[in-house]
């Protein structure tokens, strides 16, 4: 029975790579995940505005199941979530929260027998993996990017901005023009780099320098503290400068010819997202399946196009970075690599703490 | 009789499991440390000390206090008259205004709310500006309804007799209206002042995340924080807040009450 199943996910994974070779719009395989796998229904818990178009409907028709598909909109809620005993079958967190969900023994370790659609990855995306992931055991790559200042180049000099890099943000010129993410980790992300300390640091003076200069940022440029909002703002062009992941910069770039993209000399944070199966997952066959098809071709194409996120699927990101009808030459989707002093964010709880309780306070102390 | 009480019980356990244990995990939770099991528990007073020598967590609440005051009041200011005209209106058209005013509850107040956000945009207010429009907005109705209730009770006969006792319009809405509806007065503020003390997300829709109210500071350090010790210790700051709010609202009744008989 065993075999069977494993054989049978395979052909759907093998399938859905010769579709993607072919460029496939053949009538797709069906497939029963009621008699695969014993379950029709996962519940699937993402970030907000982190899917493409049709993906999910895609999956449903060709595996008769059906999706419960949920969002957070920032990993702590998502883990306060999940330790209230939520019930989910794939999770999309963040590097350092996977670092996190792993050490407390809350994820299972994937087939990898389940998973055709591994090689596609791009080498790029596998090599971040091994840094919240070393063993690459408990997670597929979703999205990568870095963290960066969306600017407009009419009311903001290019110039200016590139020099000054994240100083730009205790200028008083740009009082109320600005978009700051509500996240700590983003937050003290921008204060350590700025301050050119590392934003994995434990020690307790940097610590208190970062939290002193996001006050003065706070008193400087009165930010607005918005999530997924920042991205239709900045579309409309309600502001000036907001601090954005690359993707969602990549969109508003791309649909806003006034908007640019900076990647600060100070150096920022590059991070990557990743699917993961809960060790508590009702429906881990059909999870796997989900996630193998997230990786192919088709879902990876649909959900890079559709939210203009960095693909970790080789071949999409050639050709979405590449082609001028897509994101080719938009600022943004091909976030920096290989600059010394970007980092990857680890998990650290007593850091964590710290950090919240100060950036709750940068918020409250406010007017 | 005896047999119908017994109906009553599965209410009771129904209370106890959503009502009575939520508040006890609560002041359990606000009393103890971080990382306790279920059989170990060790208890502090650290997390209100916490926010009570802080400078930062008592200036959030005075302002919440501040906020909810002056939105009660305002609403004080543009209910009573709105409500005196309705009262005074034919039935047909009461019964109209009336309608107009409840009409936009049907909506969920999420969604009204939203809409005030794109509709400030078009206009350069501060953060706090656009609190206040919102909180006033959506707690209005709630104002103008318990004073035209209590307004349109009162008997005309007795403004009548005041008139034919000599009394002009202005001694007759002193001593005879003004007296009458203040139970509608009272049971408004009970209304505004005690979810506006509290709400959190109307600040956060329309301020921007500039403008922290003590339902904010529970909310992030419930979800982002995680630290559920320290929510629950200003949540239980907030609930005595409100108990206490409680008992001044119900001695003001009271007062409204006897001064009417």
């Amino acid at each position: 029975m065993k075999k069977q199943t494993i054989f049978k996910a395979m052909m759907a994974g093998s399938l859905g790579f010769l579709c993607a070779c072919g460029g496939g719009s053949t009538a797709e395989e069906q497939f029963d995940a009621k008699e695969l796998y014993g379950c029709n229904v996962i519940n699937v818990y993402n970030a907000g505005e982190y899917i493409g178009d049709g993906v999910l409907t895609d999956f449903e028709k060709i595996y008769n199941a059906r999706i419960n598909y949920d969002t957070f909109d920032s990993n702590e809620s998502m883990y306060t979530k999940l330790l209230g005993g939520s019930a989910y079958d794939v999770l999309v967190p963040s590097d350092y929260s996977i670092e996190r969900l792993i050490q407390e023994g809350m994820l299972q370790k994937l087939d990898k027998d389940a998973l055709e659609n591994l090689e596609l990855l791009d080498t790029i995306a596998v090599d971040m993996q091994k840094e919240y992931d070393p063993e690459l055991a408990y997670a597929v790559p979703y999205f990568r990017g870095s963290v960066g200042l969306v600017y407009n180049k009419t009311n903001v000099d290019p110039a200016v901005i590139e020099e000054k890099g994240w100083d730009i943000l205790l200028d008083e010129t740009y009082r109320g023009r600005v978009f700051m993410y509500d996240s700590q980790r983003d937050a003290f992300m921008v204060a350590f780099k700025a301050l050119g300390y590392s934003m994995n640091t434990e020690n307790p003076e940097e610590i208190e320098a970062a939290y002193n200069w996001l006050i003065e940022m706070d008193k400087a440029v009165e930010p607005s503290y918005v999530m997924d909002e920042v991205i239709d703002a900045m579309m409309n062009g309600e502001k000036d400068i907001a601090l954005m992941y690359s993707g969602d910069a990549a969109y508003v770039c791309s649909e806003n010819e006034e908007m640019a993209y900076l990647e600060p000399y100070q150096g920022t944070n590059i991070w990557e997202d990743a699917m993961v199966i809960p060790a508590s997952s009702q429906c881990p066959g059909l999870a796997h399946a989900f996630v193998d098809y997230i990786t192919g071709y088709d879902a990876a194409y649909a959900n890079s196009e559709t939210v203009g996120y960095t693909a970790v699927n080789k071949q999409v990101f050639d050709e979405m970075s590449t082609d001028e009808e897509l994101y080719g030459g938009v600022d943004g989707y091909i976030p920096r690599t290989g600059y010394d002093k970007d980092e990857v964010f680890h998990f650290n709880e007593v850091l964590r703490q710290e950090l919240s309780d100060r950036w709750n306070k940068v918020k409250a102390g406010s007017n | 009789m005896k047999s119908f009480s017994k109906m009553a019980y599965p209410y009771v356990v129904w209370m106890c499991i959503m009502i009575i244990m939520p508040m006890l995990m609560l002041v359990l939770y606000a009393f103890t440390v971080k990382g306790n099991d279920i059989l170990t528990f060790q208890f502090t007073l650290e997390n209100f000390a916490r926010f009570f020598n802080d400078t930062i967590f008592p200036s959030v609440l005075w302002r919440s206090l501040k906020m909810a005051f002056i939105t009660t009041g305002l609403c004080i200011l543009i209910g009573y008259p709105t409500a005196y005209i309705f009262a005074r209106m034919k039935p047909n058209n009461q019964a109209v205004m009336i309608l107009l005013v409840t009409l936009p509850m049907w909506i969920n107040v999420l969604v009204r709310t939203y809409a005030w956000r794109g509709l400030l945009g078009y206009v350069d207010f501060s953060s706090e500006m656009r609190v206040y429009v919102g909180m006033i907005y959506n707690f209005l109705p709630f104002m103008i309804l318990e004073i035209y209730t209590s307004l349109s009770k009162i008997d005309p006969n007795l403004i009548v007799a005041s008139h034919d006792l000599g009394a002009d319009d202005g001694e007759t809405f002193r001593r005879v209206i003004l007296p009458l509806s203040l139970p509608g007065v009272v049971s408004g503020i009970t209304l505004v002042f005690l979810p506006a003390v509290s709400s959190f997300f109307i600040p956060k829709l329309l301020g921007g995340g500039q403008y922290v109210l003590i339902g904010n500071l529970i909310e992030d350090y419930f979800i982002t924080s995680g630290d559920w010790n320290f929510g629950s210790a200003i949540s239980l700051i907030m609930a005595i807040i409100i108990l206490i709010s409680m008992y001044v609202m119900r001695k003001l009744d009271r007062g409204a009450k006897e001064a009417m008989d």
